[in-house]
């Protein structure tokens, strides 16, 4: 059922006590859709996700995943945090299956599917390392292998890479690219960085300082069939880039220009 | 305001031991009332009493704690500075911790008798290990950049020792100053108690062979006010030498 | 693996029991030398000796047996207490507030001084030491563990709850074993107070155990026997800890910030 609405985010407004954080935010992502959410540091984008994840509450409106109201965390979201969020006292393997554990599915497939993302993902040889032997690239190769590997229909991404060095990110990005495209979920991710949001996203959706709210909107096509390379080195890819930083520019300078 | 009500409990309980006292459910030789306790305690503070056994007890845990103090920072800053001693003592030191060191009174018994020096050199025996290890770990880990900055400033090893271990050092060896001072307060009573030769230890074990619970549980309340006292003290004096610390001078 | 991490373990057995050594040496030429009188210091060798032959009677084993059952015993209930208390007061801010003035209040209370109070309660006896032991014990395990549930980061709660774990799975599964460090730390520090406490309350009342023993033997001017027991007594708590501290680390070898605590 592609073109539904798989997240509906309606009026939603959080404030902690005297601060207000979000101003009646609205956004709507279609079922299948990449959408990137930028704006300058502080401004409560990181919030709106952790609402649409259901782990903070809003002052006011509703968000709806799939059609039902978001109370609590579940199964039907995926998360990936900025920290990793490995269970340290987990080895590789056993942090992968720990989802499917919960879901109740056996065994045999269980160790299945743990061993293709192993694959996938380029850790076999770690299967039964303690995360704590890993670096942040592989860590993060984890917790994104730990969430695709149950499932999730919808998938929030909370400045996954920023923890990470330049050339790591740019890998980690392709291989995100490149799981997306095999399971075309929806995708909610919040970055402060432009390149990354325009190279990824196919919306990119621009929030004000805070109290946040929505000022602008990017709808970007991709060329799937293009490598790396050629994308950022590309007219379209510069014209994009430069438009979202304008508008991310303007939020934190206060300034039109 | 809040602050008082946050002590509910304390009033709660407070409140039950007297009425449990009061209703006869357990005879008086067992659970004086809570109000019969504080007013005798005040008419014998008033009267003079407990002030000899507690300058006793206070004196032996501060002399102990002293010369832990100054043994347990050079070895641990010695240590720090020269690995041949860290590589001896770090075996001895893993051994006399866990031991429980209560254990030796005796021998400090038979050494020094059972006045007060027998009881400061076990005080000054359990403390020194809190601070070897506090200071070594502090000397260990002052910041590569702040040594090789006083370096390029021509400071000689002695005055890196005073001018930039030292201070660098004084968070963490204050907070083995903390862990050190109820552990010298516990020894003295202990030692007190065990031994007798005056003291609030010693006054203890006398009330409760001659069955006097309301001073046994008068002498309980001081001590537990001592330490209390002590203990908000030595924060402030911390605070007020730390000011300069990131870290420490908001918090606790 | 290098020669290096080959041969590092045998290295620090050696430099262990070179120092232990030494300071044996130092102890007997003390001596010696008449440095120290005899009579009050008796030679390693005679206190080894006297060791060995008490160990080989029952009585003495009984003592040291006794001894390490209470402070043992008083550990595992006071960690029973202490574990799912602090783990509740991290979780619920109004257990926290109920408990919170009250630990603070006995914290700066010395446990060995209620060990007057007990005796004019439950008389001289097992009673006494194992309640004693099991309140010294109680505190730092509850200290630390609250601390440690209260530290685990909220990532990892998160990430739980969004791959459907409840509440209770939230408790055993993630808060409890993120915080496992910490609450070992607190039982190491708590099983050193066991064997102070236990002996602290055999010396001032006791029918036997090996505090009572060695305060016996002082009064009795039986010094040989004396050193030998206290050294009987060290070299079992130290063990003790030593094993305790090897099984945390394999227990917590999955942990960075772990470090054998000295």
């Amino acid at each position: 059922m592609s073109g539904s609405d798989k997240i509906v985010v309606e009026a939603i407004s959080k404030s902690f006590d005297e601060m207000r954080a979000l101003d009646e935010v609205n956004l709507t992502a279609k079922e299948g859709e990449f959408v990137s959410i930028v704006g300058p540091s502080g401004c409560g984008k990181s919030t709106l996700l952790y609402i649409i994840g259901g782990f903070v509450q809003p002052t006011h409106g509703v968000v709806r995943a799939g059609g039902k109201v978001v109370k609590a965390p579940g199964l039907d979201r995926g998360v990936v945090f900025q920290e990793y969020a490995l269970f340290p006292w987990l080895t590789v393997s056993q942090n992968i299956s720990y989802p499917l554990d919960r879901i109740g599915m056996p065994a045999a497939r269980q160790r299945e599917i743990v061993e293709r993302y192993l694959e996938l993902m380029g850790l076999t040889q770690f299967a039964n390392a303690f995360p704590r032997m890993l670096s942040g690239g592989m860590k993060q190769r984890v917790a994104l292998a730990r969430t695709f590997a149950y499932d999730p229909d919808i998938l929030l991404l909370d400045e996954p890479f920023g923890a990470l060095d330049a050339q790591t990110r740019e890998v980690m990005q392709d291989e995100l690219l490149r799981l997306w495209r095999t399971n075309r979920k929806t995708v909610i991710m919040i970055t402060h960085d432009v390149d990354e949001a325009v190279y990824l996203a196919n919306r990119i959706c621009v929030m004000s300082q805070r109290p946040g709210r929505f000022v602008a909107e990017f709808d970007i096509a991709h060329d799937t069939s293009l490598t790396r390379e050629q994308v950022v080195l590309s007219d379209s890819y510069r014209k994009w880039r430069n438009a979202v930083w304008l508008s991310v520019r303007e939020q934190v300078t206060g300034l039109k220009v | 305001m809040a602050r008082v009500v946050s002590l509910y409990p304390l009033v709660l309980l407070a409140a039950v031991w007297e009425v449990v006292a009061r209703t006869g459910l357990t005879p008086p030789i067992f659970l004086p009332a809570f109000s019969h306790v504080v007013a005798d305690l005040f008419t014998q503070l008033l009267a003079g009493q407990f002030f000899d056994p507690m300058l006793v007890s206070l004196y032996r845990a501060f002399a102990g704690f002293a010369i832990a103090m100054v043994i347990g920072v050079t070895t641990g800053i010695a240590m720090a500075q020269f690995t041949w001693l860290n590589r001896f003592m770090t075996p001895i030191i893993s051994t006399g911790f866990p031991a429980p060191k209560i254990a030796l009174l005796p021998i400090f018994i038979l050494w020094f008798g059972i006045d007060h020096m027998s009881k400061i050199l076990l005080v000054a025996f359990v403390c020194v290990f809190p601070f070897i290890v506090a200071a070594y770990g502090a000397a260990s880990t002052v910041p590569r950049a702040q040594i090789w900055a006083a370096q390029a400033m021509a400071t000689t090893r002695a005055g890196m020792i005073f001018r930039v271990v030292l201070p660098a050092s004084l968070p963490s060896l204050l907070s083995g100053v903390r862990v050190a001072i109820p552990q010298a307060l516990v020894s003295a009573f202990t030692a007190e108690m065990i031994a007798g030769g005056g003291g609030l230890g010693g006054e203890l074990v006398y009330a409760q062979r001659f069955f006097e619970t309301t001073t046994v549980f008068e002498i309980l309340i001081l001590m537990l006010a001592i330490g209390y006292v002590i203990d908000t003290l030595f924060l402030k004096l911390r605070i007020h030498t730390l000011r300069w610390h990131e870290q420490t001078a908001s918090k606790d | 693996m290098s020669t290096a991490s080959r041969t590092a373990p045998l290295v620090a057995i050696l430099s262990y029991v070179g120092s232990l050594a030494a300071c044996v040496l130092a102890w007997d030429l003390v001596v010696r030398l008449g440095l120290v009188d005899r009579s009050l210091l008796p030679l390693p060798g005679d206190v080894a000796v006297e060791l060995v032959t008490l160990m080989g009677t029952a009585s003495f084993r009984t003592d040291l047996e006794q001894t390490v059952i209470r402070s043992m015993l008083g550990l595992l209930l006071g960690t029973s207490i202490a574990v799912p208390l602090g783990a509740t007061m991290a979780l619920s801010r109004h257990v926290r507030g109920f408990f919170e003035p009250i630990v603070k209040v006995t914290y700066t209370l010395p446990k060995t001084s209620l060990i007057p109070l007990f005796i004019l309660w439950f008389g001289i006896g097992t009673v006494t030491n194992v309640l004693a032991v099991m309140l010294s014990t109680l505190l730092p395990v509850l200290v630390y563990t609250y601390h440690g549930v209260e530290g685990v980061p909220r990532v990892l709660v998160w990430s739980g709850r969004a791959m459907g774990t409840g509440p209770v799975g939230i408790l055993f599964r993630i808060q409890l074993p993120a915080a496992l460090p910490a609450i070992l730390i607190g039982v190491r520090v708590a099983l050193g107070f066991s064997f102070v406490v236990a002996i602290a309350a055999e010396m001032i009342a006791s029918s036997y155990g090996i505090g009572k023993l060695i305060f016996m033997y002082g009064e009795n001017g039986a010094y040989v026997p004396m050193f030998a027991a206290v050294t009987a007594i060290v070299i079992v708590a130290a063990t003790i800890d030593f094993l305790f501290a090897r099984v945390s680390a394999y227990a917590l070898r999955w942990s960075d910030t772990y470090s054998a605590q000295r």
